[in-house]
């Protein structure tokens, strides 16, 4: 694996970026009702000199209220969740750790709904619910995962398996019993879906938060690195380690919770993700954690689109994409890694 | 590379040290940096997004109507096209003669046959929104199984939505009364309202003095759904001489087989749109242990009914006569003598009620 350099890292994310867009084109291109790709960069271009007034209702409803706004959305969703996942998977030194497969999802959702049923009426409660959600569970698996002292790997991954078992069985038994018109429509959410649009008022507090959590957790991108070689070894090495393990924690905790109020528990993205960025790019955390937030972002995109329109008019929700699509892609990434 | 991350980062390797950034950007600046450049793309589509709020649906003259849920609705003094976002909704529309205003319905739509050559917009709890919006509805019609999510995104669009929510058969005929004043159809909904009553007064009329019989309404076997208190087919039933022996708020309960066992209701009512499938599936019924101990089951006081009374439309009607003939065949006897109080069902509603 060749060094990081500034122009490495900056290439690397650029052609991403250039990925990114590309998918995004190709996601305002494709849908239920046909775009062509034409009629597409003459609009984009109408819009760019200002003249956005131009435009057919039908199309600017179409592209620019329905697709975009769930498409930005997605980029959040899979940023924030790839870069979870990559954050979950240096601290607690344990490449299966993901916020799905911690429970930390569940824990979100859990506090999400339980925010739901308590206030229905303020908004803003949902996020801040899945947010102490997310936290505690953590907190709960770290706890569960410690064996004399030490993260055990087994007993972590154990601890998460089960906690998100216990956690979705109260989701359960909360939707069975309460079960009325507004709690329905989270049987879809649940599955990871991007169709219903964060409330405007919340838009940009989400924005700002992932930002803010992926900006928090680069901050540490360099004592990551170190921390994989084992706590100890860091902490000889200057790692403050008890600070890095706090913001990284709350961070990681942060944009799962976001990530999961916006559009439900969307699994795989966050194991997966860093996975193959790793095996494409190396694991140096400095890179490792835009590329992911990229790669993130262009997975969700990318599955979100299919999940639009494989069976068009109906809709499937892109958790089951993810999952559909991630399993045989990890076995084959493992394979080639192995090789 | 298997359960581990694929050793140490090479810039690392030497001392600790970080040495391959140039000294000039400390390792924070270089933070800072990168995220503004991963993030920079995002910007700059949030930029399209933002410039694009709420539409504004403009036409010629409008009139605003409030709705069943008491949102106020702006639609078009004509309204042309229609989208229908479930299967009742569209068979009102079918009833009002207004098939050729609807402009799209959903992929369960199936009554009457012409409904199922409508674009379909997908199902009712997940229709796609680009669907609905490229058929240019000036109208859409949904109800309450229909996601409030749903109704909320379309708000979101400008495109107007008026809200059904019949949780009675007189509140669905007052459905098809709101939906025929919103389509402009005085006289067929006078006419059609009028029948409906008629039938049910009738109905009402033979049914004085009998006692309501004790049924269970079963709306799946596996696991066993009933209706609650609330559904419109708990009423459909008083409505045909009958009362549900499942008495919860939920709407579509699943019921615990031995509760039932305990209230053993007089009749077990089944609703199918194929009456020999129903009968196999009660067969089936018959040889299971739990089922075979419901007297109903064992004496053959089975009713079939037409799956209609699923539908708050006007072809429930049929519907809940049909389980009154089945449930009461004595109050109909007298019905041949007096046939011209009698009012006639609906066209529509005769070829459904096979």
């Amino acid at each position: 694996m060749r060094p990081l350099t500034v122009k490495r890292l900056l290439w690397t994310c650029g052609a991403l970026a250039a990925v990114l867009l590309a998918c995004v084109v190709l996601a305002l291109k494709l849908g239920a009702v046909p775009i062509s790709i034409t009629d597409l960069i003459v609009n984009l271009g109408r819009i760019a000199i200002g003249q956005s007034d131009q435009l057919p209702t039908e199309y600017r409803l179409i592209v620019f209220d329905l697709r975009l706004p769930r498409i930005l959305l997605g980029i959040l969703v899979g940023a924030a969740l790839s870069v979870a996942g990559a954050s979950f998977q240096a601290l607690l030194r344990n490449p299966l750790a993901d916020p799905f497969v911690l429970g930390v999802s569940s824990g979100a959702a859990l506090g999400s709904i339980l925010m739901l049923i308590i206030a229905p009426q303020i908004a803003v409660l949902s996020p801040v619910g899945a947010f102490l959600g997310a936290i505690a569970t953590i907190t709960a698996v770290y706890f569960l995962g410690r064996r004399d002292g030490q993260l055990d790997s087994t007993t972590l991954l154990l601890g998460g398996i089960i906690s998100a078992s216990f956690l979705s069985a109260i989701i359960m038994f909360l939707m069975t019993t309460l079960a009325g018109r507004d709690l329905r429509g989270m049987v879809f959410w649940l599955m990871g879906d991007l169709s219903t649009p964060v409330p405007a008022g919340l838009r940009w507090i989400f924005t700002a938060g992932l930002l803010i959590g992926i900006g928090a957790i680069y901050t540490t991108a360099a004592d990551l690195n170190l921390l994989l070689t084992g706590e100890r070894e860091a902490i000889h090495l200057g790692v403050d380690v008890t600070r890095v393990k706090l913001v990284v924690y709350v961070s990681a905790s942060l944009l799962t919770a976001l990530a999961v109020s916006a559009s439900g528990a969307i699994g795989y993205v966050g194991l997966l993700v860093p996975h193959a960025v790793r095996l494409i790019f190396g694991s140096d955390y400095r890179l490792l954690i835009p590329a992911s937030a990229l790669c993130g972002a262009i997975a969700i995109v990318l599955a979100d689109t299919l999940a639009r329109t494989v069976v068009a008019p109906t809709e499937l929700p892109v958790g089951a994409m993810t999952a559909m699509a991630g399993a045989p892609i990890f076995i084959y990434l493992l394979r080639r890694g192995l090789r | 590379m298997g359960l581990n991350h694929g050793g140490i980062p090479h810039s690392i390797r030497n001392d600790g040290e970080v040495r391959v950034f140039p000294k000039w950007i400390g390792r924070r600046r270089v933070a800072v940096f990168q995220a503004i450049i991963s993030v920079l793309p995002l910007l700059l589509v949030g930029e399209f997004a933002s410039a694009h709020a709420a539409s504004q649906v403009s036409g010629p003259a409008t009139r605003s109507l409030t709705d069943e849920t008491g949102r106020l609705v702006k639609i078009p003094s004509d309204v042309k096209r229609v989208v229908s976002l479930a299967p009742n909704l569209t068979e009102i529309i079918f009833a009002l003669g207004k098939g050729d205003q609807l402009a799209g319905d959903t992929d369960f739509c199936d009554y009457p046959p012409a409904a199922k050559k409508k674009p379909h917009v997908g199902g009712p709890v997940n229709p796609n929104f680009e669907q609905i919006v490229a058929l240019k509805p000036d109208l859409i019609l949904a109800t309450s199984i229909n996601r409030r999510e749903t109704v909320n995104a379309l708000d979101r669009l400008g495109l107007p939505v008026f809200l059904t929510d019949p949780h009675s058969v007189d509140e669905m005929i007052a459905t098809v009364d709101h939906i025929g004043n919103a389509l402009n159809s005085v006289e067929t909904t006078a006419s059609l309202v009028s029948n409906l009553r008629a039938r049910l007064a009738d109905l009402d009329r033979r049914l004085i003095g009998t006692q309501p019989r004790r049924v269970l309404f079963i709306v799946w076997t596996d696991p066993l759904i009933s209706v609650g208190r609330d559904a419109f087919i708990a009423d459909a039933l008083r409505h045909a001489g009958a009362q549900s022996v499942v008495d919860t708020v939920e709407e579509w309960p699943r019921i615990n087989l031995e509760e039932i066992i305990k209230l053993q209701p007089e009749y077990l009512v089944f609703a199918s749109a194929h009456a020999g499938d129903t009968q196999h599936d009660i067969e089936a019924l018959r040889a299971r242990p739990g089922w075979r101990q419901l007297n109903a089951l064992r004496l053959g006081n089975i009713v079939v009914i037409s799956d209609a009374i699923n539908r708050p439309a006007p072809r429930m009607v049929d519907a809940i006569e049909q389980l009154a003939r089945a449930l009461h065949p004595e109050s109909f006897h007298t019905s041949s003598s007096s046939p011209a109080t009698t009012p006639q069902p609906i066209e529509e509603a005769c070829a459904c009620a096979r």
